[in-house]
């Protein structure tokens, strides 16, 4: 288990990579000032996952886009937003509106802001720490969080019977816009960060 | 009274009292239900990987559905215990979506059909039938196996459907 210090160090590195790239990446792509809120980064068992599943999330159906890190680092991310505002984020991308289901060039455009977020964020690990890091090609999905979330944690295929967990909230001020961000880590790879 | 066991994420439930069911959520995982309905006992796994890449045993902690051969060896031994008999075991399975696509052809999330196909070649290989299976698409399912009748009840939220397998 990971001690609360290491934590809490982990939570504030976390921060500081967001805020030097990762918040400059997404309003230079959004053309609006982003508030953003690391809620918590917090060492959780496999079988209490879906206690992080808040009512929200269980009843909006999510566009979500999922990128594994590997190299020195090994992340799993997943940024995910209700669909309705996948829609309004499609179409401040694309220049037109989105009127029906999400598909083609809209869901590219998606997974092409969680290719970019994640990008910045492995960035900035790689430029401070030294880390060599390769992201996966993003994978897209329209499913209810708890799929998304069951689906990622499969996939990340850690050996250990808990997870690391960050949670990050990016706002777009002017169009409303909320990206969700999940930062999945084994609790193993704490201390590659926290050094 | 609460009738229904809920499975996490890795877990794994064996039970020998037909007023119970049993129920998990799968997306890419896979909810594995083994069975002999003459001596009522029923066991459900929440499969999440075909096997262990160290090749280390599990250490007996709250995971011992996660890995496919670990978790159907327990099931097998554990049932015999509580009164099945081997050879009346069936098998009926639900999940192992692809939630996740890439554009291009090559998906490298596919951990869903891995774990399916795994599942099969040692379901096989125990000469446990598997008698049905909802499996594959792109979206998560509930799974609740009715030890009393042996149906598997597989809803889809996002889908809006639910059947019987």
């Amino acid at each position: 288990m990971s001690t609360s210090n290491d934590l809490q160090k982990l939570n504030s590195v976390l921060d500081s990579f967001i805020v030097q790239k990762t918040i400059p990446s997404l309003r230079s792509i959004l053309e609006e000032p982003i508030t953003h809120h690391l809620r918590n980064t917090q060492e959780i068992p496999l079988i209490n996952l879906d206690l992080i599943i808040s009512n929200l999330e269980e009843m909006n159906i999510m566009s979500a886009v999922y990128i594994k890190c590997v190299g020195d680092i090994h992340m799993g991310v997943l940024l995910y937003l209700p669909e309705e505002e996948s829609k309004t984020l499609a179409a401040k991308l694309l220049g037109k509106p989105i009127s029906s289901e999400l598909a083609g060039i809209a869901t590219s455009s998606i997974s092409e802001i969680g290719n970019i977020l994640t990008a910045s964020l492995i960035n900035a690990i790689s430029i401070d720490m030294g880390y060599k890091i390769c992201s996966s090609v993003p994978g897209y999905a329209v499913e209810f969080f708890r799929t998304l979330l069951e689906a990622v944690v499969s996939d990340f295929g850690n050996e250990f019977d808990t997870l690391v967990v960050s949670n990050v909230e990016l706002h777009g001020v002017n169009s409303g816009i909320g990206i969700h961000i999940l930062l999945i880590q084994d609790p193993s790879e704490v201390k590659k960060l926290v050094i | 009274m609460n009738n229904v066991i809920e499975i996490k994420m890795g877990g794994l439930e064996i039970i020998d009292d037909e007023t119970k069911e049993l129920k998990t959520f799968v997306g890419s995982c896979v909810a594995i239900c083994l069975f002999d309905l003459v001596s009522k006992v029923a066991g459900m796994a929440h499969i999440m990987l075909p096997k262990k890449s160290d090749g280390t045993k599990f250490t007996g902690k709250n995971d011992i559905g996660k890995y496919a051969d670990e978790a159907l060896s327990y099931m097998v031994n554990d049932m015999i215990q509580k009164g099945a008999d081997p050879k009346r075991i069936k098998a009926k399975m639900a999940g192992g979506a692809t939630i996740f696509a890439h554009e291009s052809e090559t998906s490298i999330f596919n951990v869903g059909s891995r774990n399916i196909a795994f599942l099969k070649q040692i379901l096989k290989e125990n000469n446990i039938p598997l008698v049905s299976e909802d499996t594959g698409e792109n979206f998560g399912r509930w799974v609740r196996f009715n030890l009393h009748s042996g149906k598997m009840t597989v809803t889809s939220n996002l889908k809006k459907f639910e059947k019987t397998i």
